[in-house]
């Protein structure tokens, strides 16, 4: 745990004072697993603690603090009685962390997480159905089971992943290192034997996971991945967008952005992957042009497309 | 005082120390046990001689007093400014806490419940809030297996990227008011409802008092601070406020149910995108017949765009027209014919 701020001893000490004060004399140790603290730092606060109290600090006045054969008593602080409301902010944090588990576990109707987020909302003021809803992409749950458990068992698995990238599926034998969620959708990152390199993979672009019989050697430190890696090999493409299409210049990383004139807006993009930039150039019509890079990308493509409606 | 085991021993000392050397920790307390016991509000005046460790001269003593105030004020303590009494002290004010407002409504939960909270706060990160404040308030962290070690720190499994405005925008959701804010340029006013996060956004329903009904907000999008525009309890919040529509749901056009054909390889992620109600039909070759209710055209043909050749709008014709009319005009002059014993044999290289 690493070292508190003043306020956050503050905070620490205002919801550990009603805790301690409404029991007899609960156990140091008890009271530091529940706080998050070591039993210096708890003896740090409580030295201090008990040097206050109110008006004119007289030893009536002031809070009594006693510990004794491993277990600790504060009394005197009836102002202290409660803990300090939850902030929105606490509120929120608890109740988005709650209904991601949720959302993601298959839930747990009238089990213990789903009844105390009911509790918490209900303290809020808010029905926790209602106030909050949190998707993170849809991903099968079998998937997902799959995978963690490879994960925790260093087991190989062989997926049947599509690359929206590169527009091509194919099946890859991969070391999972974890799974995890961020910005929305699920990742397994892990070793491709297919590229002998580390690779990050969006779990609902895998369509199969086998579990194999071969285990592999978990690195002590596997590495941070990234969704999105430019390199400066790849190739760029610079697009001249129609103001209706400025919102390309929020969505995606840019390398340059000018304004050109009535509202129109140059940007250069890197498009490592061809399929990505078919499916930009594609739903972008005639919003973009683009004026530095391959230029008939789109019409190739569009063409490609034709043959499916046609006879 | 009774004697504890060694290195458990807490002694009191005998004098206070001299203002300047107190530790601002203990001052904290002192202030905050002073303004929730008050039955009126304090002067700064009777602050300043009630609290030792503030400085005697008055221009540091209302510095350090301010900043503390804000502090306190970050930390969700709610310090209010009132009237000491205005009938013999016109104009005067103080400070005070009120208890109503400080103590926390407990929610009553069982340890079982607390721990599951727990496991789900160390399993999921909202960037810029961590949980913890929140979980000591409820009584502090409880693990689930039983033991003064407890399990190691639980690698988080989702981060959730979080949004400037998060916080404000739920706390008028919590107590129904009404707020305002500049989006894409334009003031609104707007009944929060719900937060919602998609796509990897946040995203805020609730009723739009321009446009006269209800509107969905991404967060990132909204560029002013967040202010408040009525007291609490200003609307009545509906009980089922609408899931998010997909992209090609949100519009005004006439309704139209989109017959979509996508092949085995996307087969099963389209469904899954667009839920198992608008599976039409599942082919013998694995592909798949979606029915898809539209009301925003070119949102369904960015959607269907993204399959590449991998799908293709079966009907209604007027929609299918539109999709052979984009792609033509974008194939330009050299019409598909042309080229199409050379696509062909392009196409057999691909694969």
């Amino acid at each position: 745990m690493p070292k508190l701020s003043t306020d956050e001893r503050l905070q620490r000490l205002l919801a550990l004072i009603p805790w301690v004060a409404s029991r007899d004399g609960p156990r140091v140790d008890d009271v530091c697993a529940r706080f998050g603290c070591t039993q210096p730092e708890l003896i740090a606060d409580l030295d201090l603690l008990f040097l206050c109290g109110l008006h004119p600090y007289t030893p009536d006045m002031l809070i009594d603090v006693d510990i004794a054969d491993g277990r600790v008593w504060i009394r005197y602080a009836e102002y202290f009685a409660r803990p300090l409301r939850l902030t929105p902010a606490d509120g929120l944090a608890l109740l988005a962390a709650g209904r991601t588990v949720l959302a993601t576990s298959g839930g747990d109707d009238g089990g213990p997480l789903d009844r105390g987020l009911a509790k918490l909302a209900g303290a809020m003021g808010v029905d926790v159905g209602e106030a909050v809803a949190i998707e993170l992409g849809p991903v099968a749950e079998d998937l997902l089971r799959t995978l963690r458990s490879a994960v925790d068992d260093s087991r190989q698995v062989e997926i049947d992943y599509y690359s929206f990238g590169r527009d091509e599926r194919a099946r890859r034998v991969i070391d999972p290192y974890a799974v995890f969620s961020a910005g929305g959708q699920w990742y397994v990152s892990g070793w491709c034997h297919r590229v002998d390199d580390e690779r990050l993979f969006r779990i609902d672009r895998v369509a199969t996971a086998t579990p194999l019989g071969s285990t592999f050697d978990r690195p002590a430190a596997p590495p941070e991945l990234t969704a999105y890696r430019p390199d400066a090999a790849d190739p760029r493409v610079t697009l001249e967008l129609d103001p209706s299409a400025r919102w390309v210049a929020e969505q995606y990383p840019v390398e340059k952005v000018t304004e050109v004139d009535g509202g129109r807006l140059r940007v250069t993009l890197v498009a490592s992957q061809p399929a990505w930039l078919e499916r930009l150039l594609l739903r972008l019509g005639p919003r973009a042009t683009v004026v530095d890079g391959e230029s008939g990308i789109a019409a190739v493509a569009a063409r490609r497309l034709l043959l499916r409606y046609q006879g | 005082m009774s004697s504890g085991p060694p290195g458990l021993s807490v002694g009191r000392r005998a004098v206070p120390l001299a203002s300047g050397t107190m530790h601002r920790l203990e001052r904290l307390i002192n202030l905050v046990a002073a303004l929730l016991h008050a039955e009126r509000p304090l002067t700064t005046e009777e602050l300043r001689n009630r609290l030792p460790g503030y400085a005697d001269d008055h221009g540091s003593f209302r510095r350090a007093f301010e900043r503390d105030k804000e502090a306190l004020r970050d930390l969700g303590i709610p310090v209010v400014v009132e009237p000491v009494d205005e009938a013999t002290q016109p104009g005067v004010v103080g400070y005070r806490i009120p208890k109503e407002s400080y103590y926390l409504k407990d929610p009553g939960l069982e340890p079982d419940e607390l721990a599951a909270l727990h496991l789900a706060a160390s399993a999921v990160r909202l960037d810029g809030a961590s949980g913890v404040e929140a979980l000591w308030k409820l009584g502090g962290e409880v693990a689930e297996q039983g033991g003064a070690a407890g399990p190691g720190p639980t690698a988080a499994v989702a981060a959730l990227p979080g949004a400037a405005h998060l916080a404000p925008i739920f706390a008028a959701i919590s107590v129904r008011r009404r707020i305002g804010f500049v989006y894409r340029d334009r003031a609104r006013v707007v009944d929060p409802w719900r937060l919602s996060f998609r796509s990897g956004h946040w995203y805020l329903a609730g009723h739009d008092h321009d446009a006269g009904e209800e509107r969905m907000f991404r967060l990132d999008r909204v560029s002013s601070e967040v202010e408040p525009a009525s007291g609490e309890g200003a609307f009545e919040r509906p009980h089922h406020v609408g899931a998010q529509p997909p992209p090609w749901q949100m519009g005004a056009g006439e309704a139209l149910t989109a017959r979509l054909l996508v092949d085995a390889g996307q087969a099963a992620w389209a469904a899954g995108h667009v839920g198992p109600d608008a599976v039409e039909a599942w082919r013998p070759d694995g592909s798949v017949v979606l029915a898809v209710r539209v009301t925003n055209r070119d949102a369904l043909r960015s959607f269907v765009l993204g399959f590449l050749d991998h799908a293709e709008v079966l009907g209604p014709p007027e929609l299918r027209d539109d999709m052979v009319q984009w792609l033509e005009d974008l194939a330009g002059p050299e019409g598909p014919g042309v080229d199409r014993v050379a696509l062909g044999a392009d196409d057999q290289c691909r694969s």
